[in-house]
């Protein structure tokens, strides 16, 4: 028997073993590459893949209004007082112990230095997420964002709440496109509060890689019929802007804000409405929320935007540190709500319907008619 | 050693033989007949030569040493290349000889090689380190012994290339002389010796050309030709004062490893062409289509003539060469494709992109704001201008503005490489991203990047997105 096989006998052997070994791999291994991860815990932090990105957020992040009680200066300037940034700082560093990997500035004018210099130490696990400001032309606005980052990671524009994107947006869009294929900014997307806006930034803009919207239990109910299954089926990621209706599913829960009175708040938001409250609607309210010993509505509230897989992240503004606690704990739970949960929701709902925009803060109080319509 | 004369000559002749590309060496498995008509097919001629197909891919380019090797015993006991020179995988990968082979021994460290199999030395003189004294590495024969039998046919064969290269070398003469005929006449006969031989059929279409060198519908611009391929380095278009710069052929790498979408790095062979030395400016554009379609112009801008013409897309484009070329004698205008475009825009260098250089070279935001500065405390595209075509420096092959001032449209579907022109990504029927090139006056200096596609739709237009034109070179 020969010892040695000649050369073509080699090839044929191996080149059979290796078509059979490859038959037995190539299919899991092509599927895997078909279907990347979309989601995953990590210490108790989901993650999301955002759209087709390679970017994966937890699904609480951090948003970027600060507390306007610790303001130095005028209106939409986030430069805080020296004891306000050291509570903002504080808060950021405890967010990311939690697991909280994305932090927005929209406000460049006052945050960039600070988050910059919490950030730097482990860019590599924070995701920066920035807004397009004006006055600065958005391509030198990227520059300077992408030298004091590194990088960016989300980059956005706010396209306003029109009905279409317009040729400012387009040339925009265009600008902030070719930054993410110089390698300065890793996704791009939008913010709007705008259905029709969304659903024209999906048809008109290349490349849209996320749209950030205010979804929450309330304003999620019927809306949003179009441009949702548009949106998941292009695999854009949804981030959801004010989740809890700019705070003000807070006020309907006295004990999301420690220190409250409960009837005195209710009271309160009755009293407010030129035209009355169906006492009614408040029982139901406080009956329901009464079913939730060891939750709060904001919870229940954090948790209907998480427990929807096609969000990629809720980014509430959190200017306390029990709220960030809070936002958190809604993780801990199981992600499908209750049907306790899902009463008290319908009560909240109920209420702020009937209270009409009163129930939201001054300063949003036109989101009201934006959503109802 | 006559026999490894006689490969060696071979070898060099069927380098030489027609349709031969750096990888089509494997039909050179025979001799060549001393009439052509004779030659056998390839199929057959392979067989007739085994060692190519047992020296696999090796034979794609090391002709000489296969045929040495195959008159060698060492066919017969399976000792291949990869038996020497180990797997040689990088080598084999790499089309540009950049890898050389896992083991390429020399001097003494070949006696050390034999060794591995003939561990008792030399049959014959039992010497076990100096086994190129008398055999040779490859063919293993005394190279001092003479074969008999095959001295008429070398002589033959040597008389052949002898003329082949006296024909080819007075053609050269001719050529510095600028004695085009007699030149022509020179490698007409050169072909006769060997016909189809790629160098000698590339001297004679130079020739050809330089002996009528008329460019349909152009002006020729200088005295200037190209020493390779006989066409005239510059031309202007008649009537429409388009001056295009000749774009010599060759092959580059084409994208880069530090863009996402412009991996991986791979050689293109692109063919010459002509490409506009300037982008097409409004004045142009207008004189064909009767509109200005730019941002820029008007009383802000004097010299919006000579400014790049922007505000067009892909569509637009497409209808202004489309006029071009039914007014223009030979037409043949288009777009270039992306291929062409970076080739163009590299200009034989591979240099990284320079910040400072390009200050030189492109207006782009670091230099182009507008003049005279605007008070506004807000900045917008408007910020930022263009400017007439041509005042900065050109590139080495005479390009200007090919970085910067307006994006340039290019006739190619935004696909992920590899490039092939062969994949439909250049058809003009399709819809879809089409690509843009070479970032504009707006743009920051990383966005100039020469391997930096930016895809858009055919339908959309920028006060930044313009055009320069490209013509195909037509055979001799």
């Amino acid at each position: 028997m020969r010892d040695r096989c000649s050369r073509r006998e080699f090839l044929w052997q191996s080149s059979s073993l290796a078509l059979a070994a490859g038959l037995g791999t190539a299919a899991p291994a092509v599927a895997e590459r078909a279907e990347p991860v979309r989601e995953f815990r990590r210490r108790g932090m989901l993650h999301r893949r955002l759209g087709h990105t390679d970017l994966y957020l937890s699904v609480l992040g951090f948003g970027s209004h600060t507390d306007p009680k610790f303001k130095r200066a005028a209106k939409n300037h986030s430069v805080l007082t020296e004891e306000g940034q050291k509570r903002r700082d504080r808060q950021l560093a405890r967010a990311f112990d939690l697991g909280v990997n994305l932090v927005d500035t929209y406000e460049s004018d006052g945050q960039w230095e600070p988050v910059a210099r919490l950030v730097r130490p482990k860019r590599e696990k924070v995701l920066v997420s920035i807004c397009r400001q004006f006055p600065v032309f958005v391509g030198e606005h990227i520059d300077q964002a992408a030298k004091l980052f590194g990088h960016v990671d989300l980059y956005r524009i706010c396209v306003g709440d029109g009905s279409a994107t317009t040729e400012e947006i387009l040339e925009d869009w265009d600008v902030i496109r070719k930054a993410k294929r110089a390698g300065k900014v890793r996704s791009i997307g939008i913010s709007t509060h705008s259905e029709r806006m969304m659903a024209s930034a999906l048809a008109e803009l290349e490349g849209l890689d996320y749209i950030m919207f205010p979804y929450n239990f309330i304003h999620a109910r019927a809306d949003y019929s179009e441009f949702l299954p548009a949106a998941i089926q292009k695999g854009v990621g949804l981030i959801a802007i004010k989740p809890l209706a700019a705070g003000s599913i807070v006020k309907l829960d006295p004990k999301a804000r420690p220190g409250s009175k409960p009837e005195n708040e209710r009271v309160m938001l009755y009293q407010k409405q030129d035209r009355p409250l169906l006492p009614k609607v408040v029982a139901e309210l406080t009956k329901s929320l009464n079913r939730l010993p060891d939750e709060t509505l904001c919870q229940a509230a954090m948790r209907f935007v998480y427990s929807r897989p096609f969000m990629t992240c809720a980014m509430p503004g959190m200017f306390q540190d029990h709220e960030l606690e809070d936002n958190y704990s809604a993780l801990t739970r199981h992600l499908e709500l209750q049907r306790a949960e899902i009463q008290a929701l319908d009560a909240a709902r109920q209420l702020a319907c009937m209270s009409g925009a009163s129930w939201l803060p001054p300063s949003y109080r036109w989101l009201d008619e934006q959503w109802r319509a | 050693m006559a026999r490894l004369i006689l490969g060696l000559l071979v070898a060099l002749a069927l380098a030489f033989s027609p349709g031969r590309g750096r990888l089509g060496c494997d039909t050179a498995c025979s001799e060549p007949a001393e009439n052509p008509s004779e030659q056998k097919p390839s199929k057959e001629r392979q067989q007739a030569r085994p060692e190519f197909k047992a020296a696999g891919v090796c034979a794609r380019c090391h002709v000489v040493s296969v045929l040495e090797w195959g008159v060698s015993k060492h066919v017969a006991a399976d000792t291949n290349c990869q038996k020497c020179h180990g797997p040689s995988k990088g080598h084999v990968a790499n089309e540009r000889n950049e890898v050389k082979p896992d083991r390429l021994p020399r001097g003494p460290l070949i006696a050390r090689t034999c060794i591995g199999c003939h561990d008792d030395g030399c049959p014959k003189t039992l010497q076990t380190n100096t086994c190129q004294k008398c055999h040779h590495v490859h063919a293993l024969v005394n190279p001092n012994e003479r074969v008999a039998g095959d001295d008429e046919r070398l002589a033959l064969l040597l008389a052949r290339w002898g003329r082949f290269r006296k024909h080819l070398e007075s053609g050269d003469r001719e050529v510095q002389l600028a004695q085009w005929k007699a030149a022509q006449g020179e490698f007409e006969n050169a072909l006769k010796q060997i016909p189809g031989n790629h160098q000698a059929s590339t001297r004679l279409a130079m020739c050809k050309r330089r002996l009528n060198p008329v460019i349909p519908g152009c002006k020729i611009i200088g005295k200037e030709f190209d020493a390779q391929i006989g066409l005239p380095k510059e031309v202007m278009v008649a009537g429409h004062d388009i001056a295009m710069v000749l774009v010599p052929p060759g092959q580059f790498d084409l994208g880069a490893d530090h863009l996402v979408d412009a991996r991986p790095v791979h050689t293109v062979d692109v063919e010459a062409f002509y490409l506009g030395k300037f982008e097409m400016t409004q004045a142009q554009w207008k004189a064909l289509m009767s509109t200005n379609p730019s941002i820029h112009q008007g009383k802000e801008f004097p010299q919006a003539g000579r400014m790049p013409v922007e505000h067009v897309s892909w569509n637009d484009c497409q209808a202004m060469i489309q006029r071009l070329n039914e007014r223009v004698p030979g037409g043949g205008f288009r777009l270039p494709t992306e291929a062409e475009w970076e080739y163009a825009c590299r200009a034989a260098s591979d240099s990284p992109l320079d910040h400072r250089a390009l200050e030189q070279f492109a207006w782009f935001r670091g230099n182009s704001l507008r003049q005279p500065a605007g008070k506004a405390t807000s900045q917008n595209p408007d910020t930022w201008a263009p400017r007439p075509v041509g005042t900065k420096k050109p590139n080495r092959w005479g390009l200007y503005d090919m970085q910067g001032n307006v994006s340039e449209w290019c006739s190619s579907f935004y696909r992920p490489y590899l490039y092939d022109a062969k994949d439909g990504r250049e058809s003009l029927d399709k819809a879809g991203l089409r690509v843009l090139r070479g970032g504009h006056f707006a743009d920051s200096a990383e966005s100039l990047d020469p391997a930096l596609r930016h895809p858009e739709r055919p339908h959309r237009r920028y006060r930044w997105n313009g055009l320069r034109l490209a013509r195909s070179v037509s055979g001799p």
